[in-house]
């Protein structure tokens, strides 16, 4: 018992080189700009989801999300119905729009959508004025204090470009975000939103959200009515 | 089934225009509606407001040139305005309102001069010193004709009406703030702006002015009307949230109308018009100065609820967002720093601005040039 645990922590250093090395599972063709040859979306199974928020923790280290800002989180909520009282996880991020209302309020076209669906900030262009922020129906945007710009999950681009996962999808413990590119026929997203009752949030807003949520329960849908957060970061600002 | 939904654990979005905004909300329309009482006497010539005409012109020019500072502000890097001029963005209303502002205040500064120039020539007449050479060029000969100051007048009443415009369409057409989403928004912000309009020229007359008791009596009158305009679009807004005409109507009350602290902010809003109405009515010729500050408070008030509160709402997550006022730049500072730069702006134009013409100074013989000067156009 105990050599065979031996054998496996040793092998251990093996298997992690291992799978670093092996090739980016979920995006196989060419990054990048392409002419809308890709569509790039995200679907998140609620019922995956532990609340363990690795996601949030590897979308700060991949982007240097500065202290106190987020690009995704899971918010938690604690339910009490019919005498029983449950936990409900939701992992929320930029819903990557077909109709983002972000992008034409932008006084400087500095927020703008690539051919392949990911909305993105040119920094250089930005003036942090915020308007963006506040066109976003989902509370995804924000100014980061360290840029005084517009700051927003970009599904992580850089490394999409480079035909890997979003931090966020490939860190997720329990496999409940999944990526791809929905103009792939093959793709597992596009099998899954092809044979599933995807729901997005604020569908009413008329934005056509690229982030599919199966299994959302419509309370959690819009506005949650609920108590308000028990926690809240502090830190600059309000 | 009833269920209860605590929310544990969600990002707090943190007020993104921060109080730089509601400063420059602020200041832009009290100069623009202070500009609309400087029109009877500049352009129109009616003797009998020419201190309110001057008064009036002194708020739109310490108030207008403030209000950029504070927006330059909330940019987070006051030098990234050139982008604006660089990438210009016509379906953005905030890219227009960066053409607009330098019209209504190019316009503005135009027709101050214009306006003043009979003033300013005298102020320059006698002794080879620098400054009166200087008044004489600012002069240029004497009192401009009521053409160029009619012109003027024009250029920047249309700059004003622009700046109304973009700074409620911009704040109107965010679909995702159901509270700002509302077409009653962009008229309230103008008639608040002359509510705060009037009541800075009622200060103005207390604290700059001669305590003129007949100029007293007719802001008063024109502040009931004014806050008449405010309660009845009020009452219109609630009207159509509650009868159900409008849905966007519907959607911006009801997100608010079950809180306690907006409860108290319906009842403060009324509160702060009704109370100054009656005092106008009860003692126009002495009530300028509570008044005056109640109107003033009115207008900031709006602004502050709108954004500050407004922002306040999660989007998505439940509750409300705790908001404290910081105290450093981006708060409390921001706020007394803009009031400082007003302060100080305002100091300079009645030191150096030959802002009161014959009207203040009376005894002073020379004014009479300046009292035929404008008695000519």
């Amino acid at each position: 018992m105990i050599q065979s645990r031996r054998n496996f922590l040793r092998a251990l250093p093996a298997i992690t080189a291992g799978a670093a090395l092996a090739p980016a599972p979920a995006i196989a063709s060419a990054p990048g700009e392409d002419g809308g040859k890709h569509r790039w979306a995200m679907v998140v199974d609620v019922q995956k989801c532990i609340g363990c928020q690795a996601c949030t923790v590897s979308c700060i280290m991949e982007n240097a999300v500065p202290e106190n800002s987020f690009r995704t989180i899971v918010s938690t909520y604690e339910v009490h119905q019919g005498g029983h009282s449950g936990t409900y996880m939701l992992p929320r991020l930029c819903n990557h729009c077909d109709q983002p209302p972000c992008i034409p309020v932008c006084p400087v076209g500095a927020t703008f959508q690539r051919k392949d669906g990911v909305v993105v900030v040119d920094g250089d262009r930005c003036v942090g004025c915020a308007y963006c922020v506040q066109a976003c129906p989902y509370d995804a945007r924000f100014i980061n204090h360290e840029t005084g710009k517009a700051d927003k999950c970009t599904f992580c681009a850089q490394r999409v470009d480079a035909g890997l996962l979003p931090a966020c999808v490939e860190t997720c413990v329990g496999g409940a975000r999944i990526f791809g590119d929905l103009n792939d026929p093959n793709s597992k997203i596009r099998h899954l939103v092809d044979q599933n009752k995807m729901k997005v949030l604020k569908p009413e807003m008329g934005t056509q959200p690229h982030v599919f949520y199966l299994g959302l329960d419509e309370r959690f849908q819009g506005r949650v009515d609920g108590a308000g957060t028990l926690w809240q970061p502090s830190g600059h600002g309000a | 089934m009833d269920s209860q939904i605590i929310e544990v654990l969600n990002v707090t979005r943190e007020t993104a225009w921060l109080p730089w905004a509601v400063s420059y909300f602020f200041l832009i329309g009290l100069s623009y509606g202070s500009f609309m009482l400087t029109l009877p006497y500049f352009v129109f010539g009616r003797a009998q407001h020419e201190k309110l005409g001057r008064l009036a012109l002194l708020g739109a020019l310490a108030c207008g040139l403030t209000a950029p500072v504070a927006l330059l502000a909330d940019l987070h890097g006051p030098g990234r305005f050139l982008n604006f001029y660089l990438h210009f963005q016509p379906q953005s209303w905030m890219s227009w309102g960066s053409f607009f502002i330098p019209v209504y205040l190019g316009g503005l500064l135009l027709y101050a001069w214009l306006a003043l120039r009979g003033d300013f020539a005298l102020r320059g007449q006698g002794g080879d010193s620098l400054p009166a050479r200087l008044y004489r060029l600012a002069g240029c000969g004497g009192a401009a004709s009521r053409r160029a100051i009619s012109a003027a007048a024009l250029l920047t009443l249309v700059g004003a009406v622009l700046v109304a415009l973009y700074t409620g369409m911009e704040v109107m057409v965010v679909h995702a703030r159901p509270l700002w989403n509302t077409p009653f928004l962009p008229v309230q912000f103008a008639a608040t702006a002359f509510v705060g309009a009037i009541g800075l020229a009622l200060l103005f007359n207390r604290l700059v002015g001669d305590r003129d008791a007949e100029l007293e009596t007719v802001l008063n009158r024109l502040l009931v009307l004014a806050l008449a305009v405010v309660l009845t679009l009020g009452g219109g807004w609630l009207f159509v949230s509650m009868s159900g005409v409008s849905p966007a109507h519907s959607a911006a009350f009801n997100q608010v109308a079950g809180m306690p602290q907006w409860q108290l902010t319906a009842v403060w809003a009324v509160l702060a018009t009704v109370l100054p109405m009656a005092l106008a009515l009860w003692r126009p010729a002495s009530s300028g100065l509570i008044t005056g500050l109640i109107a003033v408070h009115s207008a900031w008030m709006m602004r502050w609820t709108i954004f500050i509160g407004g922002q306040s709402i999660p989007k998505t997550g439940a509750g409300l967002y705790d908001y404290h006022l910081p105290l450093g730049a981006d708060g409390l500072l921001g706020i007394v720093g803009t009031l400082g730069l007003w302060i100080a702006l305002l100091l300079l134009l009645l030191e150096y601005l030959p802002w009161a013409g014959a009207a203040f100074a009376a005894a002073n013989k020379t004014n009479a040039l300046a009292a035929n000067a404008i008695a000519s156009h």
